[in-house]
């Protein structure tokens, strides 16, 4: 960074809540179109239901470009901070509670929920990131707290 | 990291969110920074410089 560039201003709270609602939109928009044309048959329906997600995750990436450059360095460090030491935490946890739980052959195990092979991954991935995402709010929450 | 922040703003009678708005970053940011709590990135402590007009070893004292 050239230390004579001037610095961006943080956006408010209103900037924000208004890129959230226009990302939700998009989101909205775009699982519809998968949705209705997401289950055809052959290479179509795969390459539509491919494209409708690579897009909402594209816009949902550009959000965060846009929002990352609009905060200051401090801001910053909390998130970088927060995701590393909070996320990797939340993760091990959730790694440790989510594999004991499966791999047991009993009554207690969550392998035996009637739940298909692919369900199971997509929901192993999002309770993972789930936990990565509670271990970062927490550490995020802390650095500022520290930071006062 | 030691720094004179506060008493170099105190001096010109600013606000933490006097500072903050010269230096184009967060009230809360300033706070961290004149609670010695958070040390700035280089391109930051130039800019509080140019601010106050002094050095940055002027500013930000060494402690070891």
């Amino acid at each position: 960074m050239n230390p004579g560039s001037k610095p961006r201003r943080p956006y408010g709270i209103g900037t924000y809540l208004l890129m959230l609602l226009g990302v939700a939109v998009v989101g909205a928009i775009v699982g519809g179109f998968a949705g209705a044309f997401g289950d055809m048959p052959g290479p179509a329906g795969l390459a539509i239901t491919a494209a409708s997600i690579t897009a909402a995750m594209a816009v949902a990436f550009a959000a965060c470009i846009w929002w990352w450059r609009g905060i200051d360095e401090a801001a910053r460090e909390a998130h970088k901070w927060a995701w590393w030491w909070g996320g990797s935490g939340g993760m091990a946890a959730g790694i440790v509670l989510l594999t004991t739980l499966t791999v047991r052959g009993d009554e207690t195990s969550l392998a035996d929920v009637g739940l298909s092979v692919p369900d199971l991954i997509v929901t192993g991935m999002w309770a993972v990131l789930l936990f990565q995402l509670a271990g970062y709010s927490v550490a995020w929450a802390v650095w500022w707290l520290k930071h006062r | 990291m030691n720094n004179r922040l506060k008493v170099l703003r105190a001096e010109r009678d600013w606000s933490q969110a006097d500072l903050a708005e010269r230096l184009g970053v967060s009230r809360q940011t300033v706070n961290a920074l004149e609670t010695g709590r958070y040390d700035p990135s280089l391109p930051l402590a130039f800019r509080i410089a140019r601010v106050f007009g002094q050095p940055i070893e002027s500013i930000f004292l060494d402690t070891e």
